[in-house]
């Protein structure tokens, strides 16, 4: 079986896109599936062991001046599709996945010259682009972790101003997914919660969406036996994401003990200042630090020597932190959104979404009592061994692969 | 001159006699207010004219009524109070653009309907000044923008 890949940001630290193309054509490579990929930057890993990497060019022109574009961007500006990027960005318009959809297309029609495709799999891109693909006559299934929609359900309420809704609903290609993601073949999303979530956004009919778990390195991201500190959180995530709902987590600091601490993986001030401004309002400065972006190695060092992981999201399509916590003994405070509840089940404490008492009581039950968290250390190390592996992801989406196909062939 | 400077000084001086060519010829140069309307022009070339210029306006229209009604509609989670404190108007603004915008695209309708000039001159205008602007502002910052390459590149 040959597979094409598409993947509009392969990013290897951050979205989940990167991290999941890597890991999951590492492992149906090693199934037997030849995998060719079509990515936008920024550029994974190298996949070159395993795969045939095409790279589509962006020049990430959204929320940047005119003026402050770098001369070797704005020297390529004449080339048409990034032209018609510049002039959408211009008016907030967020149209990476629309351009790079249409790229694909085009770069597709050429390696079909050479190359023949079994199935073709989007990640999370759901562009316009997809839909002349499908004249190929290739089966297309796409991986979509959450909607969209629960992005901008999170943006809404912390806009200020009509004109920061507008920009907020410009951003997001909510008409161009809902219409592009009907007419796929098959949808594989990583919860159960997900198939409610597709359904209310788009419409889509649950008999289109496959379940699928993410998978991640439980060999890897093991406890690295380095002694705990008491009284320490960690947050890993996207600061400027307001699904992960820090505002709250910020709020049930300034309810906790003095001498209890945050540590947030992520960039802060001065390249990051959401978050700082949240934590210069409660006076948290001097217990909140932030890590800026970490190796693996330093964020597994993270997770076995943290107290408690907490993610105070108020979505998460799935919510790989919670089980890369699991997997090094780690406790978990998490809120029942989405797919969190799904990920951790008994292994950690789960609070409602939007409520700093309870997530503060959910970190105190948890503080004040080490036997507990010891325990559900160990369960969640079992519950991610059992379920969130990469080679079980590869070989549940190899099956749906072959059912795609074949219901395709049986329709034609 | 690096050649991409030289494309710069190109796209700057091209937009903008493009742009003035266009302004001159379209609303200073031709009487506007002259009895000479679209109505003598044979019916399907004045619709091969229209047609795209008159399908980007309702675009644009209806993606500025699409985000208003989208405003006025959306429901999320309740916010916390002091978000809620700082959006006293924004369904107000929200409603007012819908209604703006809907006024906007019933006066096309009828002007085309009319075969106005003026209803096609402007969006025309529009359309085409954004698209020079953007190319003239492209060239500028293309023409100002110090390299950072090395200069064997």
């Amino acid at each position: 079986m040959r597979a094409l890949f598409l993947c509009y940001r392969g990013n290897p630290f951050c979205g989940g896109q990167g991290i999941y193309l890597y890991n999951l054509t590492k492992e149906l490579a090693k199934l037997g599936v030849v995998i060719d990929v079509i990515v936008g930057p920024p550029y994974p890993d190298p996949l070159d062991e395993w795969a045939t990497v095409y790279k589509l060019e962006n020049l990430n022109m959204w929320a940047i001046k005119t003026k402050h574009f770098p001369y070797e961007k704005l020297i390529k500006l004449y080339k048409p599709w990034h032209f018609v990027d510049y002039c959408l960005t211009r008016f907030h318009i967020f149209p990476e996945m629309e351009t790079f959809s249409m790229k694909a297309f085009f770069l597709l029609r050429k390696l079909l010259k050479t190359n023949h495709y079994d199935i073709i799999h989007d990640v999370q891109c759901l562009g316009w682009g997809l839909l002349p693909m499908k004249g190929y006559g290739i089966p297309i299934v796409s991986t979509v972790h959450h909607p969209l929609t629960k992005d901008r359900e999170a943006d809404f309420p912390v806009d200020n101003t009509v004109w920061e809704m507008a920009c907020t609903i410009l951003f997001y290609p909510l008409t161009m997914q809902r219409i592009v993601i009907n007419r796929l073949d098959r949808v594989i999303t990583s919860s159960k919660e997900g198939i409610n979530a597709l359904n209310e956004a788009f419409h889509l009919s649950p008999e289109k969406v496959s379940v699928v778990y993410n998978g991640m390195d439980v060999e890897f991201f093991r406890n690295n036996g380095s002694p705990r500190q008491e009284n320490t959180l960690l947050f890993v995530g996207n600061t400027e994401d307001h699904k992960k709902g820090l505002r709250y987590l910020f709020d049930a600091m300034t309810m906790l003990p003095e001498h209890v601490t945050l540590t947030i993986v992520d960039d802060g001030p001065p390249k990051r200042l959401t978050a700082w401004g949240w934590i210069t309002e409660r006076g948290l400065e001097k217990r909140v630090t932030f890590t800026g972006k970490v190796d693996l190695s330093t964020l597994l060092h993270l997770y076995s020597t943290s107290t408690i992981l907490v993610m105070a999201s108020l979505y998460e399509g799935f919510g790989l932190p919670a089980a890369e916590a699991m997997a090094c003994n780690t406790p978990v405070v998490v809120t029942n959104a989405g797919a969190l509840p799904e990920v951790v089940g008994d292994c950690g404490v789960i609070v409602p979404p939007r409520d700093a008492v309870a997530l503060k009581e959910g970190i105190l039950k948890l503080i004040n009592n080490k036997a507990l968290r010891e325990e559900l250390g160990k369960k969640g190390r079992k519950r991610v061994e059992d379920n969130f592996a990469w080679p079980v992801a590869a070989k549940n989406t190899l099956a749906v692969y072959h059912d795609v196909i074949q219901s395709y062939r049986s329709r034609i | 001159m690096p050649r991409a400077k030289i494309y710069g000084y190109i796209a700057v001086i091209v937009a903008t006699l493009m742009g003035l060519v266009f302004v001159y010829y379209a609303f200073i140069h031709y009487d506007m207010y002259s009895s000479v309307h679209f109505s003598s022009i044979d019916t399907g070339a004045y619709w091969a004219v229209v047609l795209p210029i008159a399908l980007v306006t309702l675009f644009v229209l209806a993606t500025c009524f699409w985000v208003g009604y989208t405003i006025l509609t959306i429901k999320v989670a309740p916010p916390m109070p002091e978000i809620v404190e700082k959006k006293d108007n924004s369904k107000f603004k929200a409603f007012l653009l819908c209604l703006v915008t809907i006024a906007l695209a019933v006066w096309f309708v009828y002007g085309l309907y009319h075969h106005s000039y003026l209803a096609i001159a402007i969006p025309a205008a529009c359309i085409t000044l954004v698209i020079l602007g953007m190319i003239f502002w492209v060239g500028i910052a293309i023409i100002t923008t110090r390299s950072t390459l090395k200069k064997d590149k």
